[in-house]
């Protein structure tokens, strides 16, 4: 069954600001806490930006559960680090025919390129700060400039709430340089107002 | 590793219905096809780990989590049952082939309230375990009216067994920044993968939860009196995948959402209440990106929100006719 569109273009200004003031302030807790960018930074004790060269499933808590062992070729340290790799932990991964799917984990293959914030030895398993919120992914552009694909959320001020909104034309994919920059400036104090 | 008995079993060929993408809907690999997670066989049989965190001890966490499924369960239309087998010493995320849910002590997911994890055998496609964990490194409360500065486990167990239900997560909600962190303003959803802030509660499922379990679990009269609104998001011409679209029902208030899977930018939103809506796409730039979509897919982020020119009429039982929602880059 089909049925027919009706024009009414006098009232879409009025039904997108119905659709903005609908969303209530009322619903709570589920499963992340939020994360902004420089507290991001700041507790992050390494940050990372290389390509995964191996992607090892095992057994870890006494053969209880499954977790996969990154090793990520550095090609820089933002912040802290040292050695030629460093080896991520990360919930959920693959051995043989089982798998364990830990919802919300971000997931790698071998030869993706990314921008990880971590915590814990980087030397043995550190593991990366906020599950899918530390993990950044790189990936060329239509002019082959290597390009953090997810935007940074990060206010402009301290002082005053700054809603979140979608479609910001100020927030936009940043070019690794610009990204790492970014990450300088605010380890340095001195982010963007 | 030992079978669950009776557990769920991976359910693509089971739906007689056409599906209705109203919902992300977890789903894992079996050879080379996608499915769905979906429970086939009830009850679903679950154990709770005998462990108290202060503030909640086990038996509360148990009847918190009976709440919770059974406000699942209260979804009309759908057919859910669940039985709580009772408590054990083993903590979540085992390989014991039993479902569990319990707190657990996570320092190593010191932002995460809570996760469900399924244990799956590639091969057959069949859910093998099912575990709920609770992070007790955060404060819990199973106060009525919530308690201040604590988590309210109900809130937390009722996402996450949406989870381990088949759902994934929404985009229907907003944040704002705040004193260099960050927390969510509101959310139509409780499967919105972002967390209030402690001390609230959000213990009943919207239309767009509805609309996801009822898509997964509900039967020919849920989509006799449901309709649907397909089309594509297109920019310059060209489709965009990962757009986050919105239908908005301004007579009742009510919201589903759905994302553009395709190349093309052709979505779907289903179990929506028959009448007009707006139809509003949005790019997925405010965070992870991978909380919805398989990141290593090129979403699409560079474009500015739009709403599509006209209410959309849904029927009761079917679609409405394909509309192009146009955005412009950024």
């Amino acid at each position: 069954m089909h049925v027919h569109l009706y024009r009414l273009p006098s009232v879409r200004r009025l039904l997108a600001i119905a659709l903005v003031a609908a969303v209530p302030v009322a619903l709570r807790a589920t499963v992340l806490v939020p994360i902004e960018f420089r507290e991001l930074v700041a507790i992050s004790s390494t940050i990372v930006h290389g390509r995964v060269v191996d992607a090892r499933a095992d057994w870890v808590d006494g053969r209880r559960a499954i977790d996969t062992f990154l090793t990520v070729d550095v090609q820089e340290y933002f912040k802290g680090g040292a050695g030629e790799t460093v080896v991520v932990r990360v919930p959920g991964g693959q051995l043989g025919r089982y798998r364990t799917i830990f919802v919300g984990a971000p997931e790698f293959q071998r030869g993706d390129e990314v921008i990880l914030f971590l915590r814990g030895n980087p030397a043995s398993g550190a593991f990366i700060v906020g599950l899918s919120q530390g993990a950044f992914r790189v990936a060329p552009d239509r002019a082959g400039r290597r390009m953090v694909t997810s935007p940074v959320v990060m206010g402009t001020s301290l002082d005053r709430p700054q809603p979140v909104v979608r479609g910001d034309v100020s927030r936009r994919p940043l070019a690794v340089e610009a990204f790492r920059d970014l990450v300088k400036q605010v380890m340095a104090g001195g982010a963007p107002r | 590793m030992r079978r669950l008995r009776a557990a769920a079993v991976i359910a693509a060929i089971v739906l007689s219905a056409p599906a209705l993408d109203a919902y992300l809907k977890l789903g894992t690999r079996v050879g080379a096809n996608l499915v769905p997670i979906r429970w086939t066989a009830f009850p679903i049989r679950y154990f709770v780990t005998n462990r108290d965190v202060a503030g909640v001890s086990a038996p509360q966490l148990q009847q918190a989590v009976a709440s919770a499924l059974g406000t699942w369960s209260a979804v009309p239309n759908v057919s859910i049952q669940s039985q709580f087998v009772g408590f054990t010493g083993t903590v979540p995320i085992s390989g014991d082939g039993m479902t569990v849910i319990g707190f657990q002590n996570r320092p190593d997911l010191d932002r995460v309230l809570g996760s469900t994890t399924f244990t799956i055998d590639t091969v057959t496609g069949e859910v093998l375990e099912s575990d709920i964990f609770l992070n007790s490194l955060f404060s819990w409360s199973v106060a009525a009216g919530g308690e201040e500065g604590r988590q309210d486990v109900e809130s937390i167990a009722l996402h996450e067994l949406g989870h381990l239900l088949g759902l994934g997560h929404s985009a229907l909600g907003e944040t704002e920044l705040l004193g260099g962190g960050r927390r969510v303003l509101g959310a139509e959803s409780v499967m919105f993968p972002i967390a209030f802030s402690a001390g609230n509660l959000n213990r009943a499922p919207r239309a767009d939860d509805v609309a996801g379990l009822s898509d997964v679990y509900g039967g020919d009269q849920f989509r006799s009196s449901t309709g649907s609104i397909t089309g594509r998001v297109t920019k310059n011409g060209s489709g965009v995948l990962g757009a986050h679209v919105i239908a908005f029902n301004p007579e009742t208030g009510h919201m589903v959402g759905g994302f553009s899977l395709a190349a093309d930018g052709a979505f779907t939103i289903g179990g929506l209440e028959p009448g007009l809506h707006v139809v509003r796409a949005e790019p997925l730039d405010d965070g992870e990106v991978g909380s919805f979509i398989d990141p290593s897919q090129p979403v699409d982020l560079d474009f500015k929100p739009a709403i599509y020119g006209r209410l959309v009429a849904v029927p009761g039982g079917g679609t409405a006719s394909r509309i192009d929602v146009k955005v412009t880059p950024k």
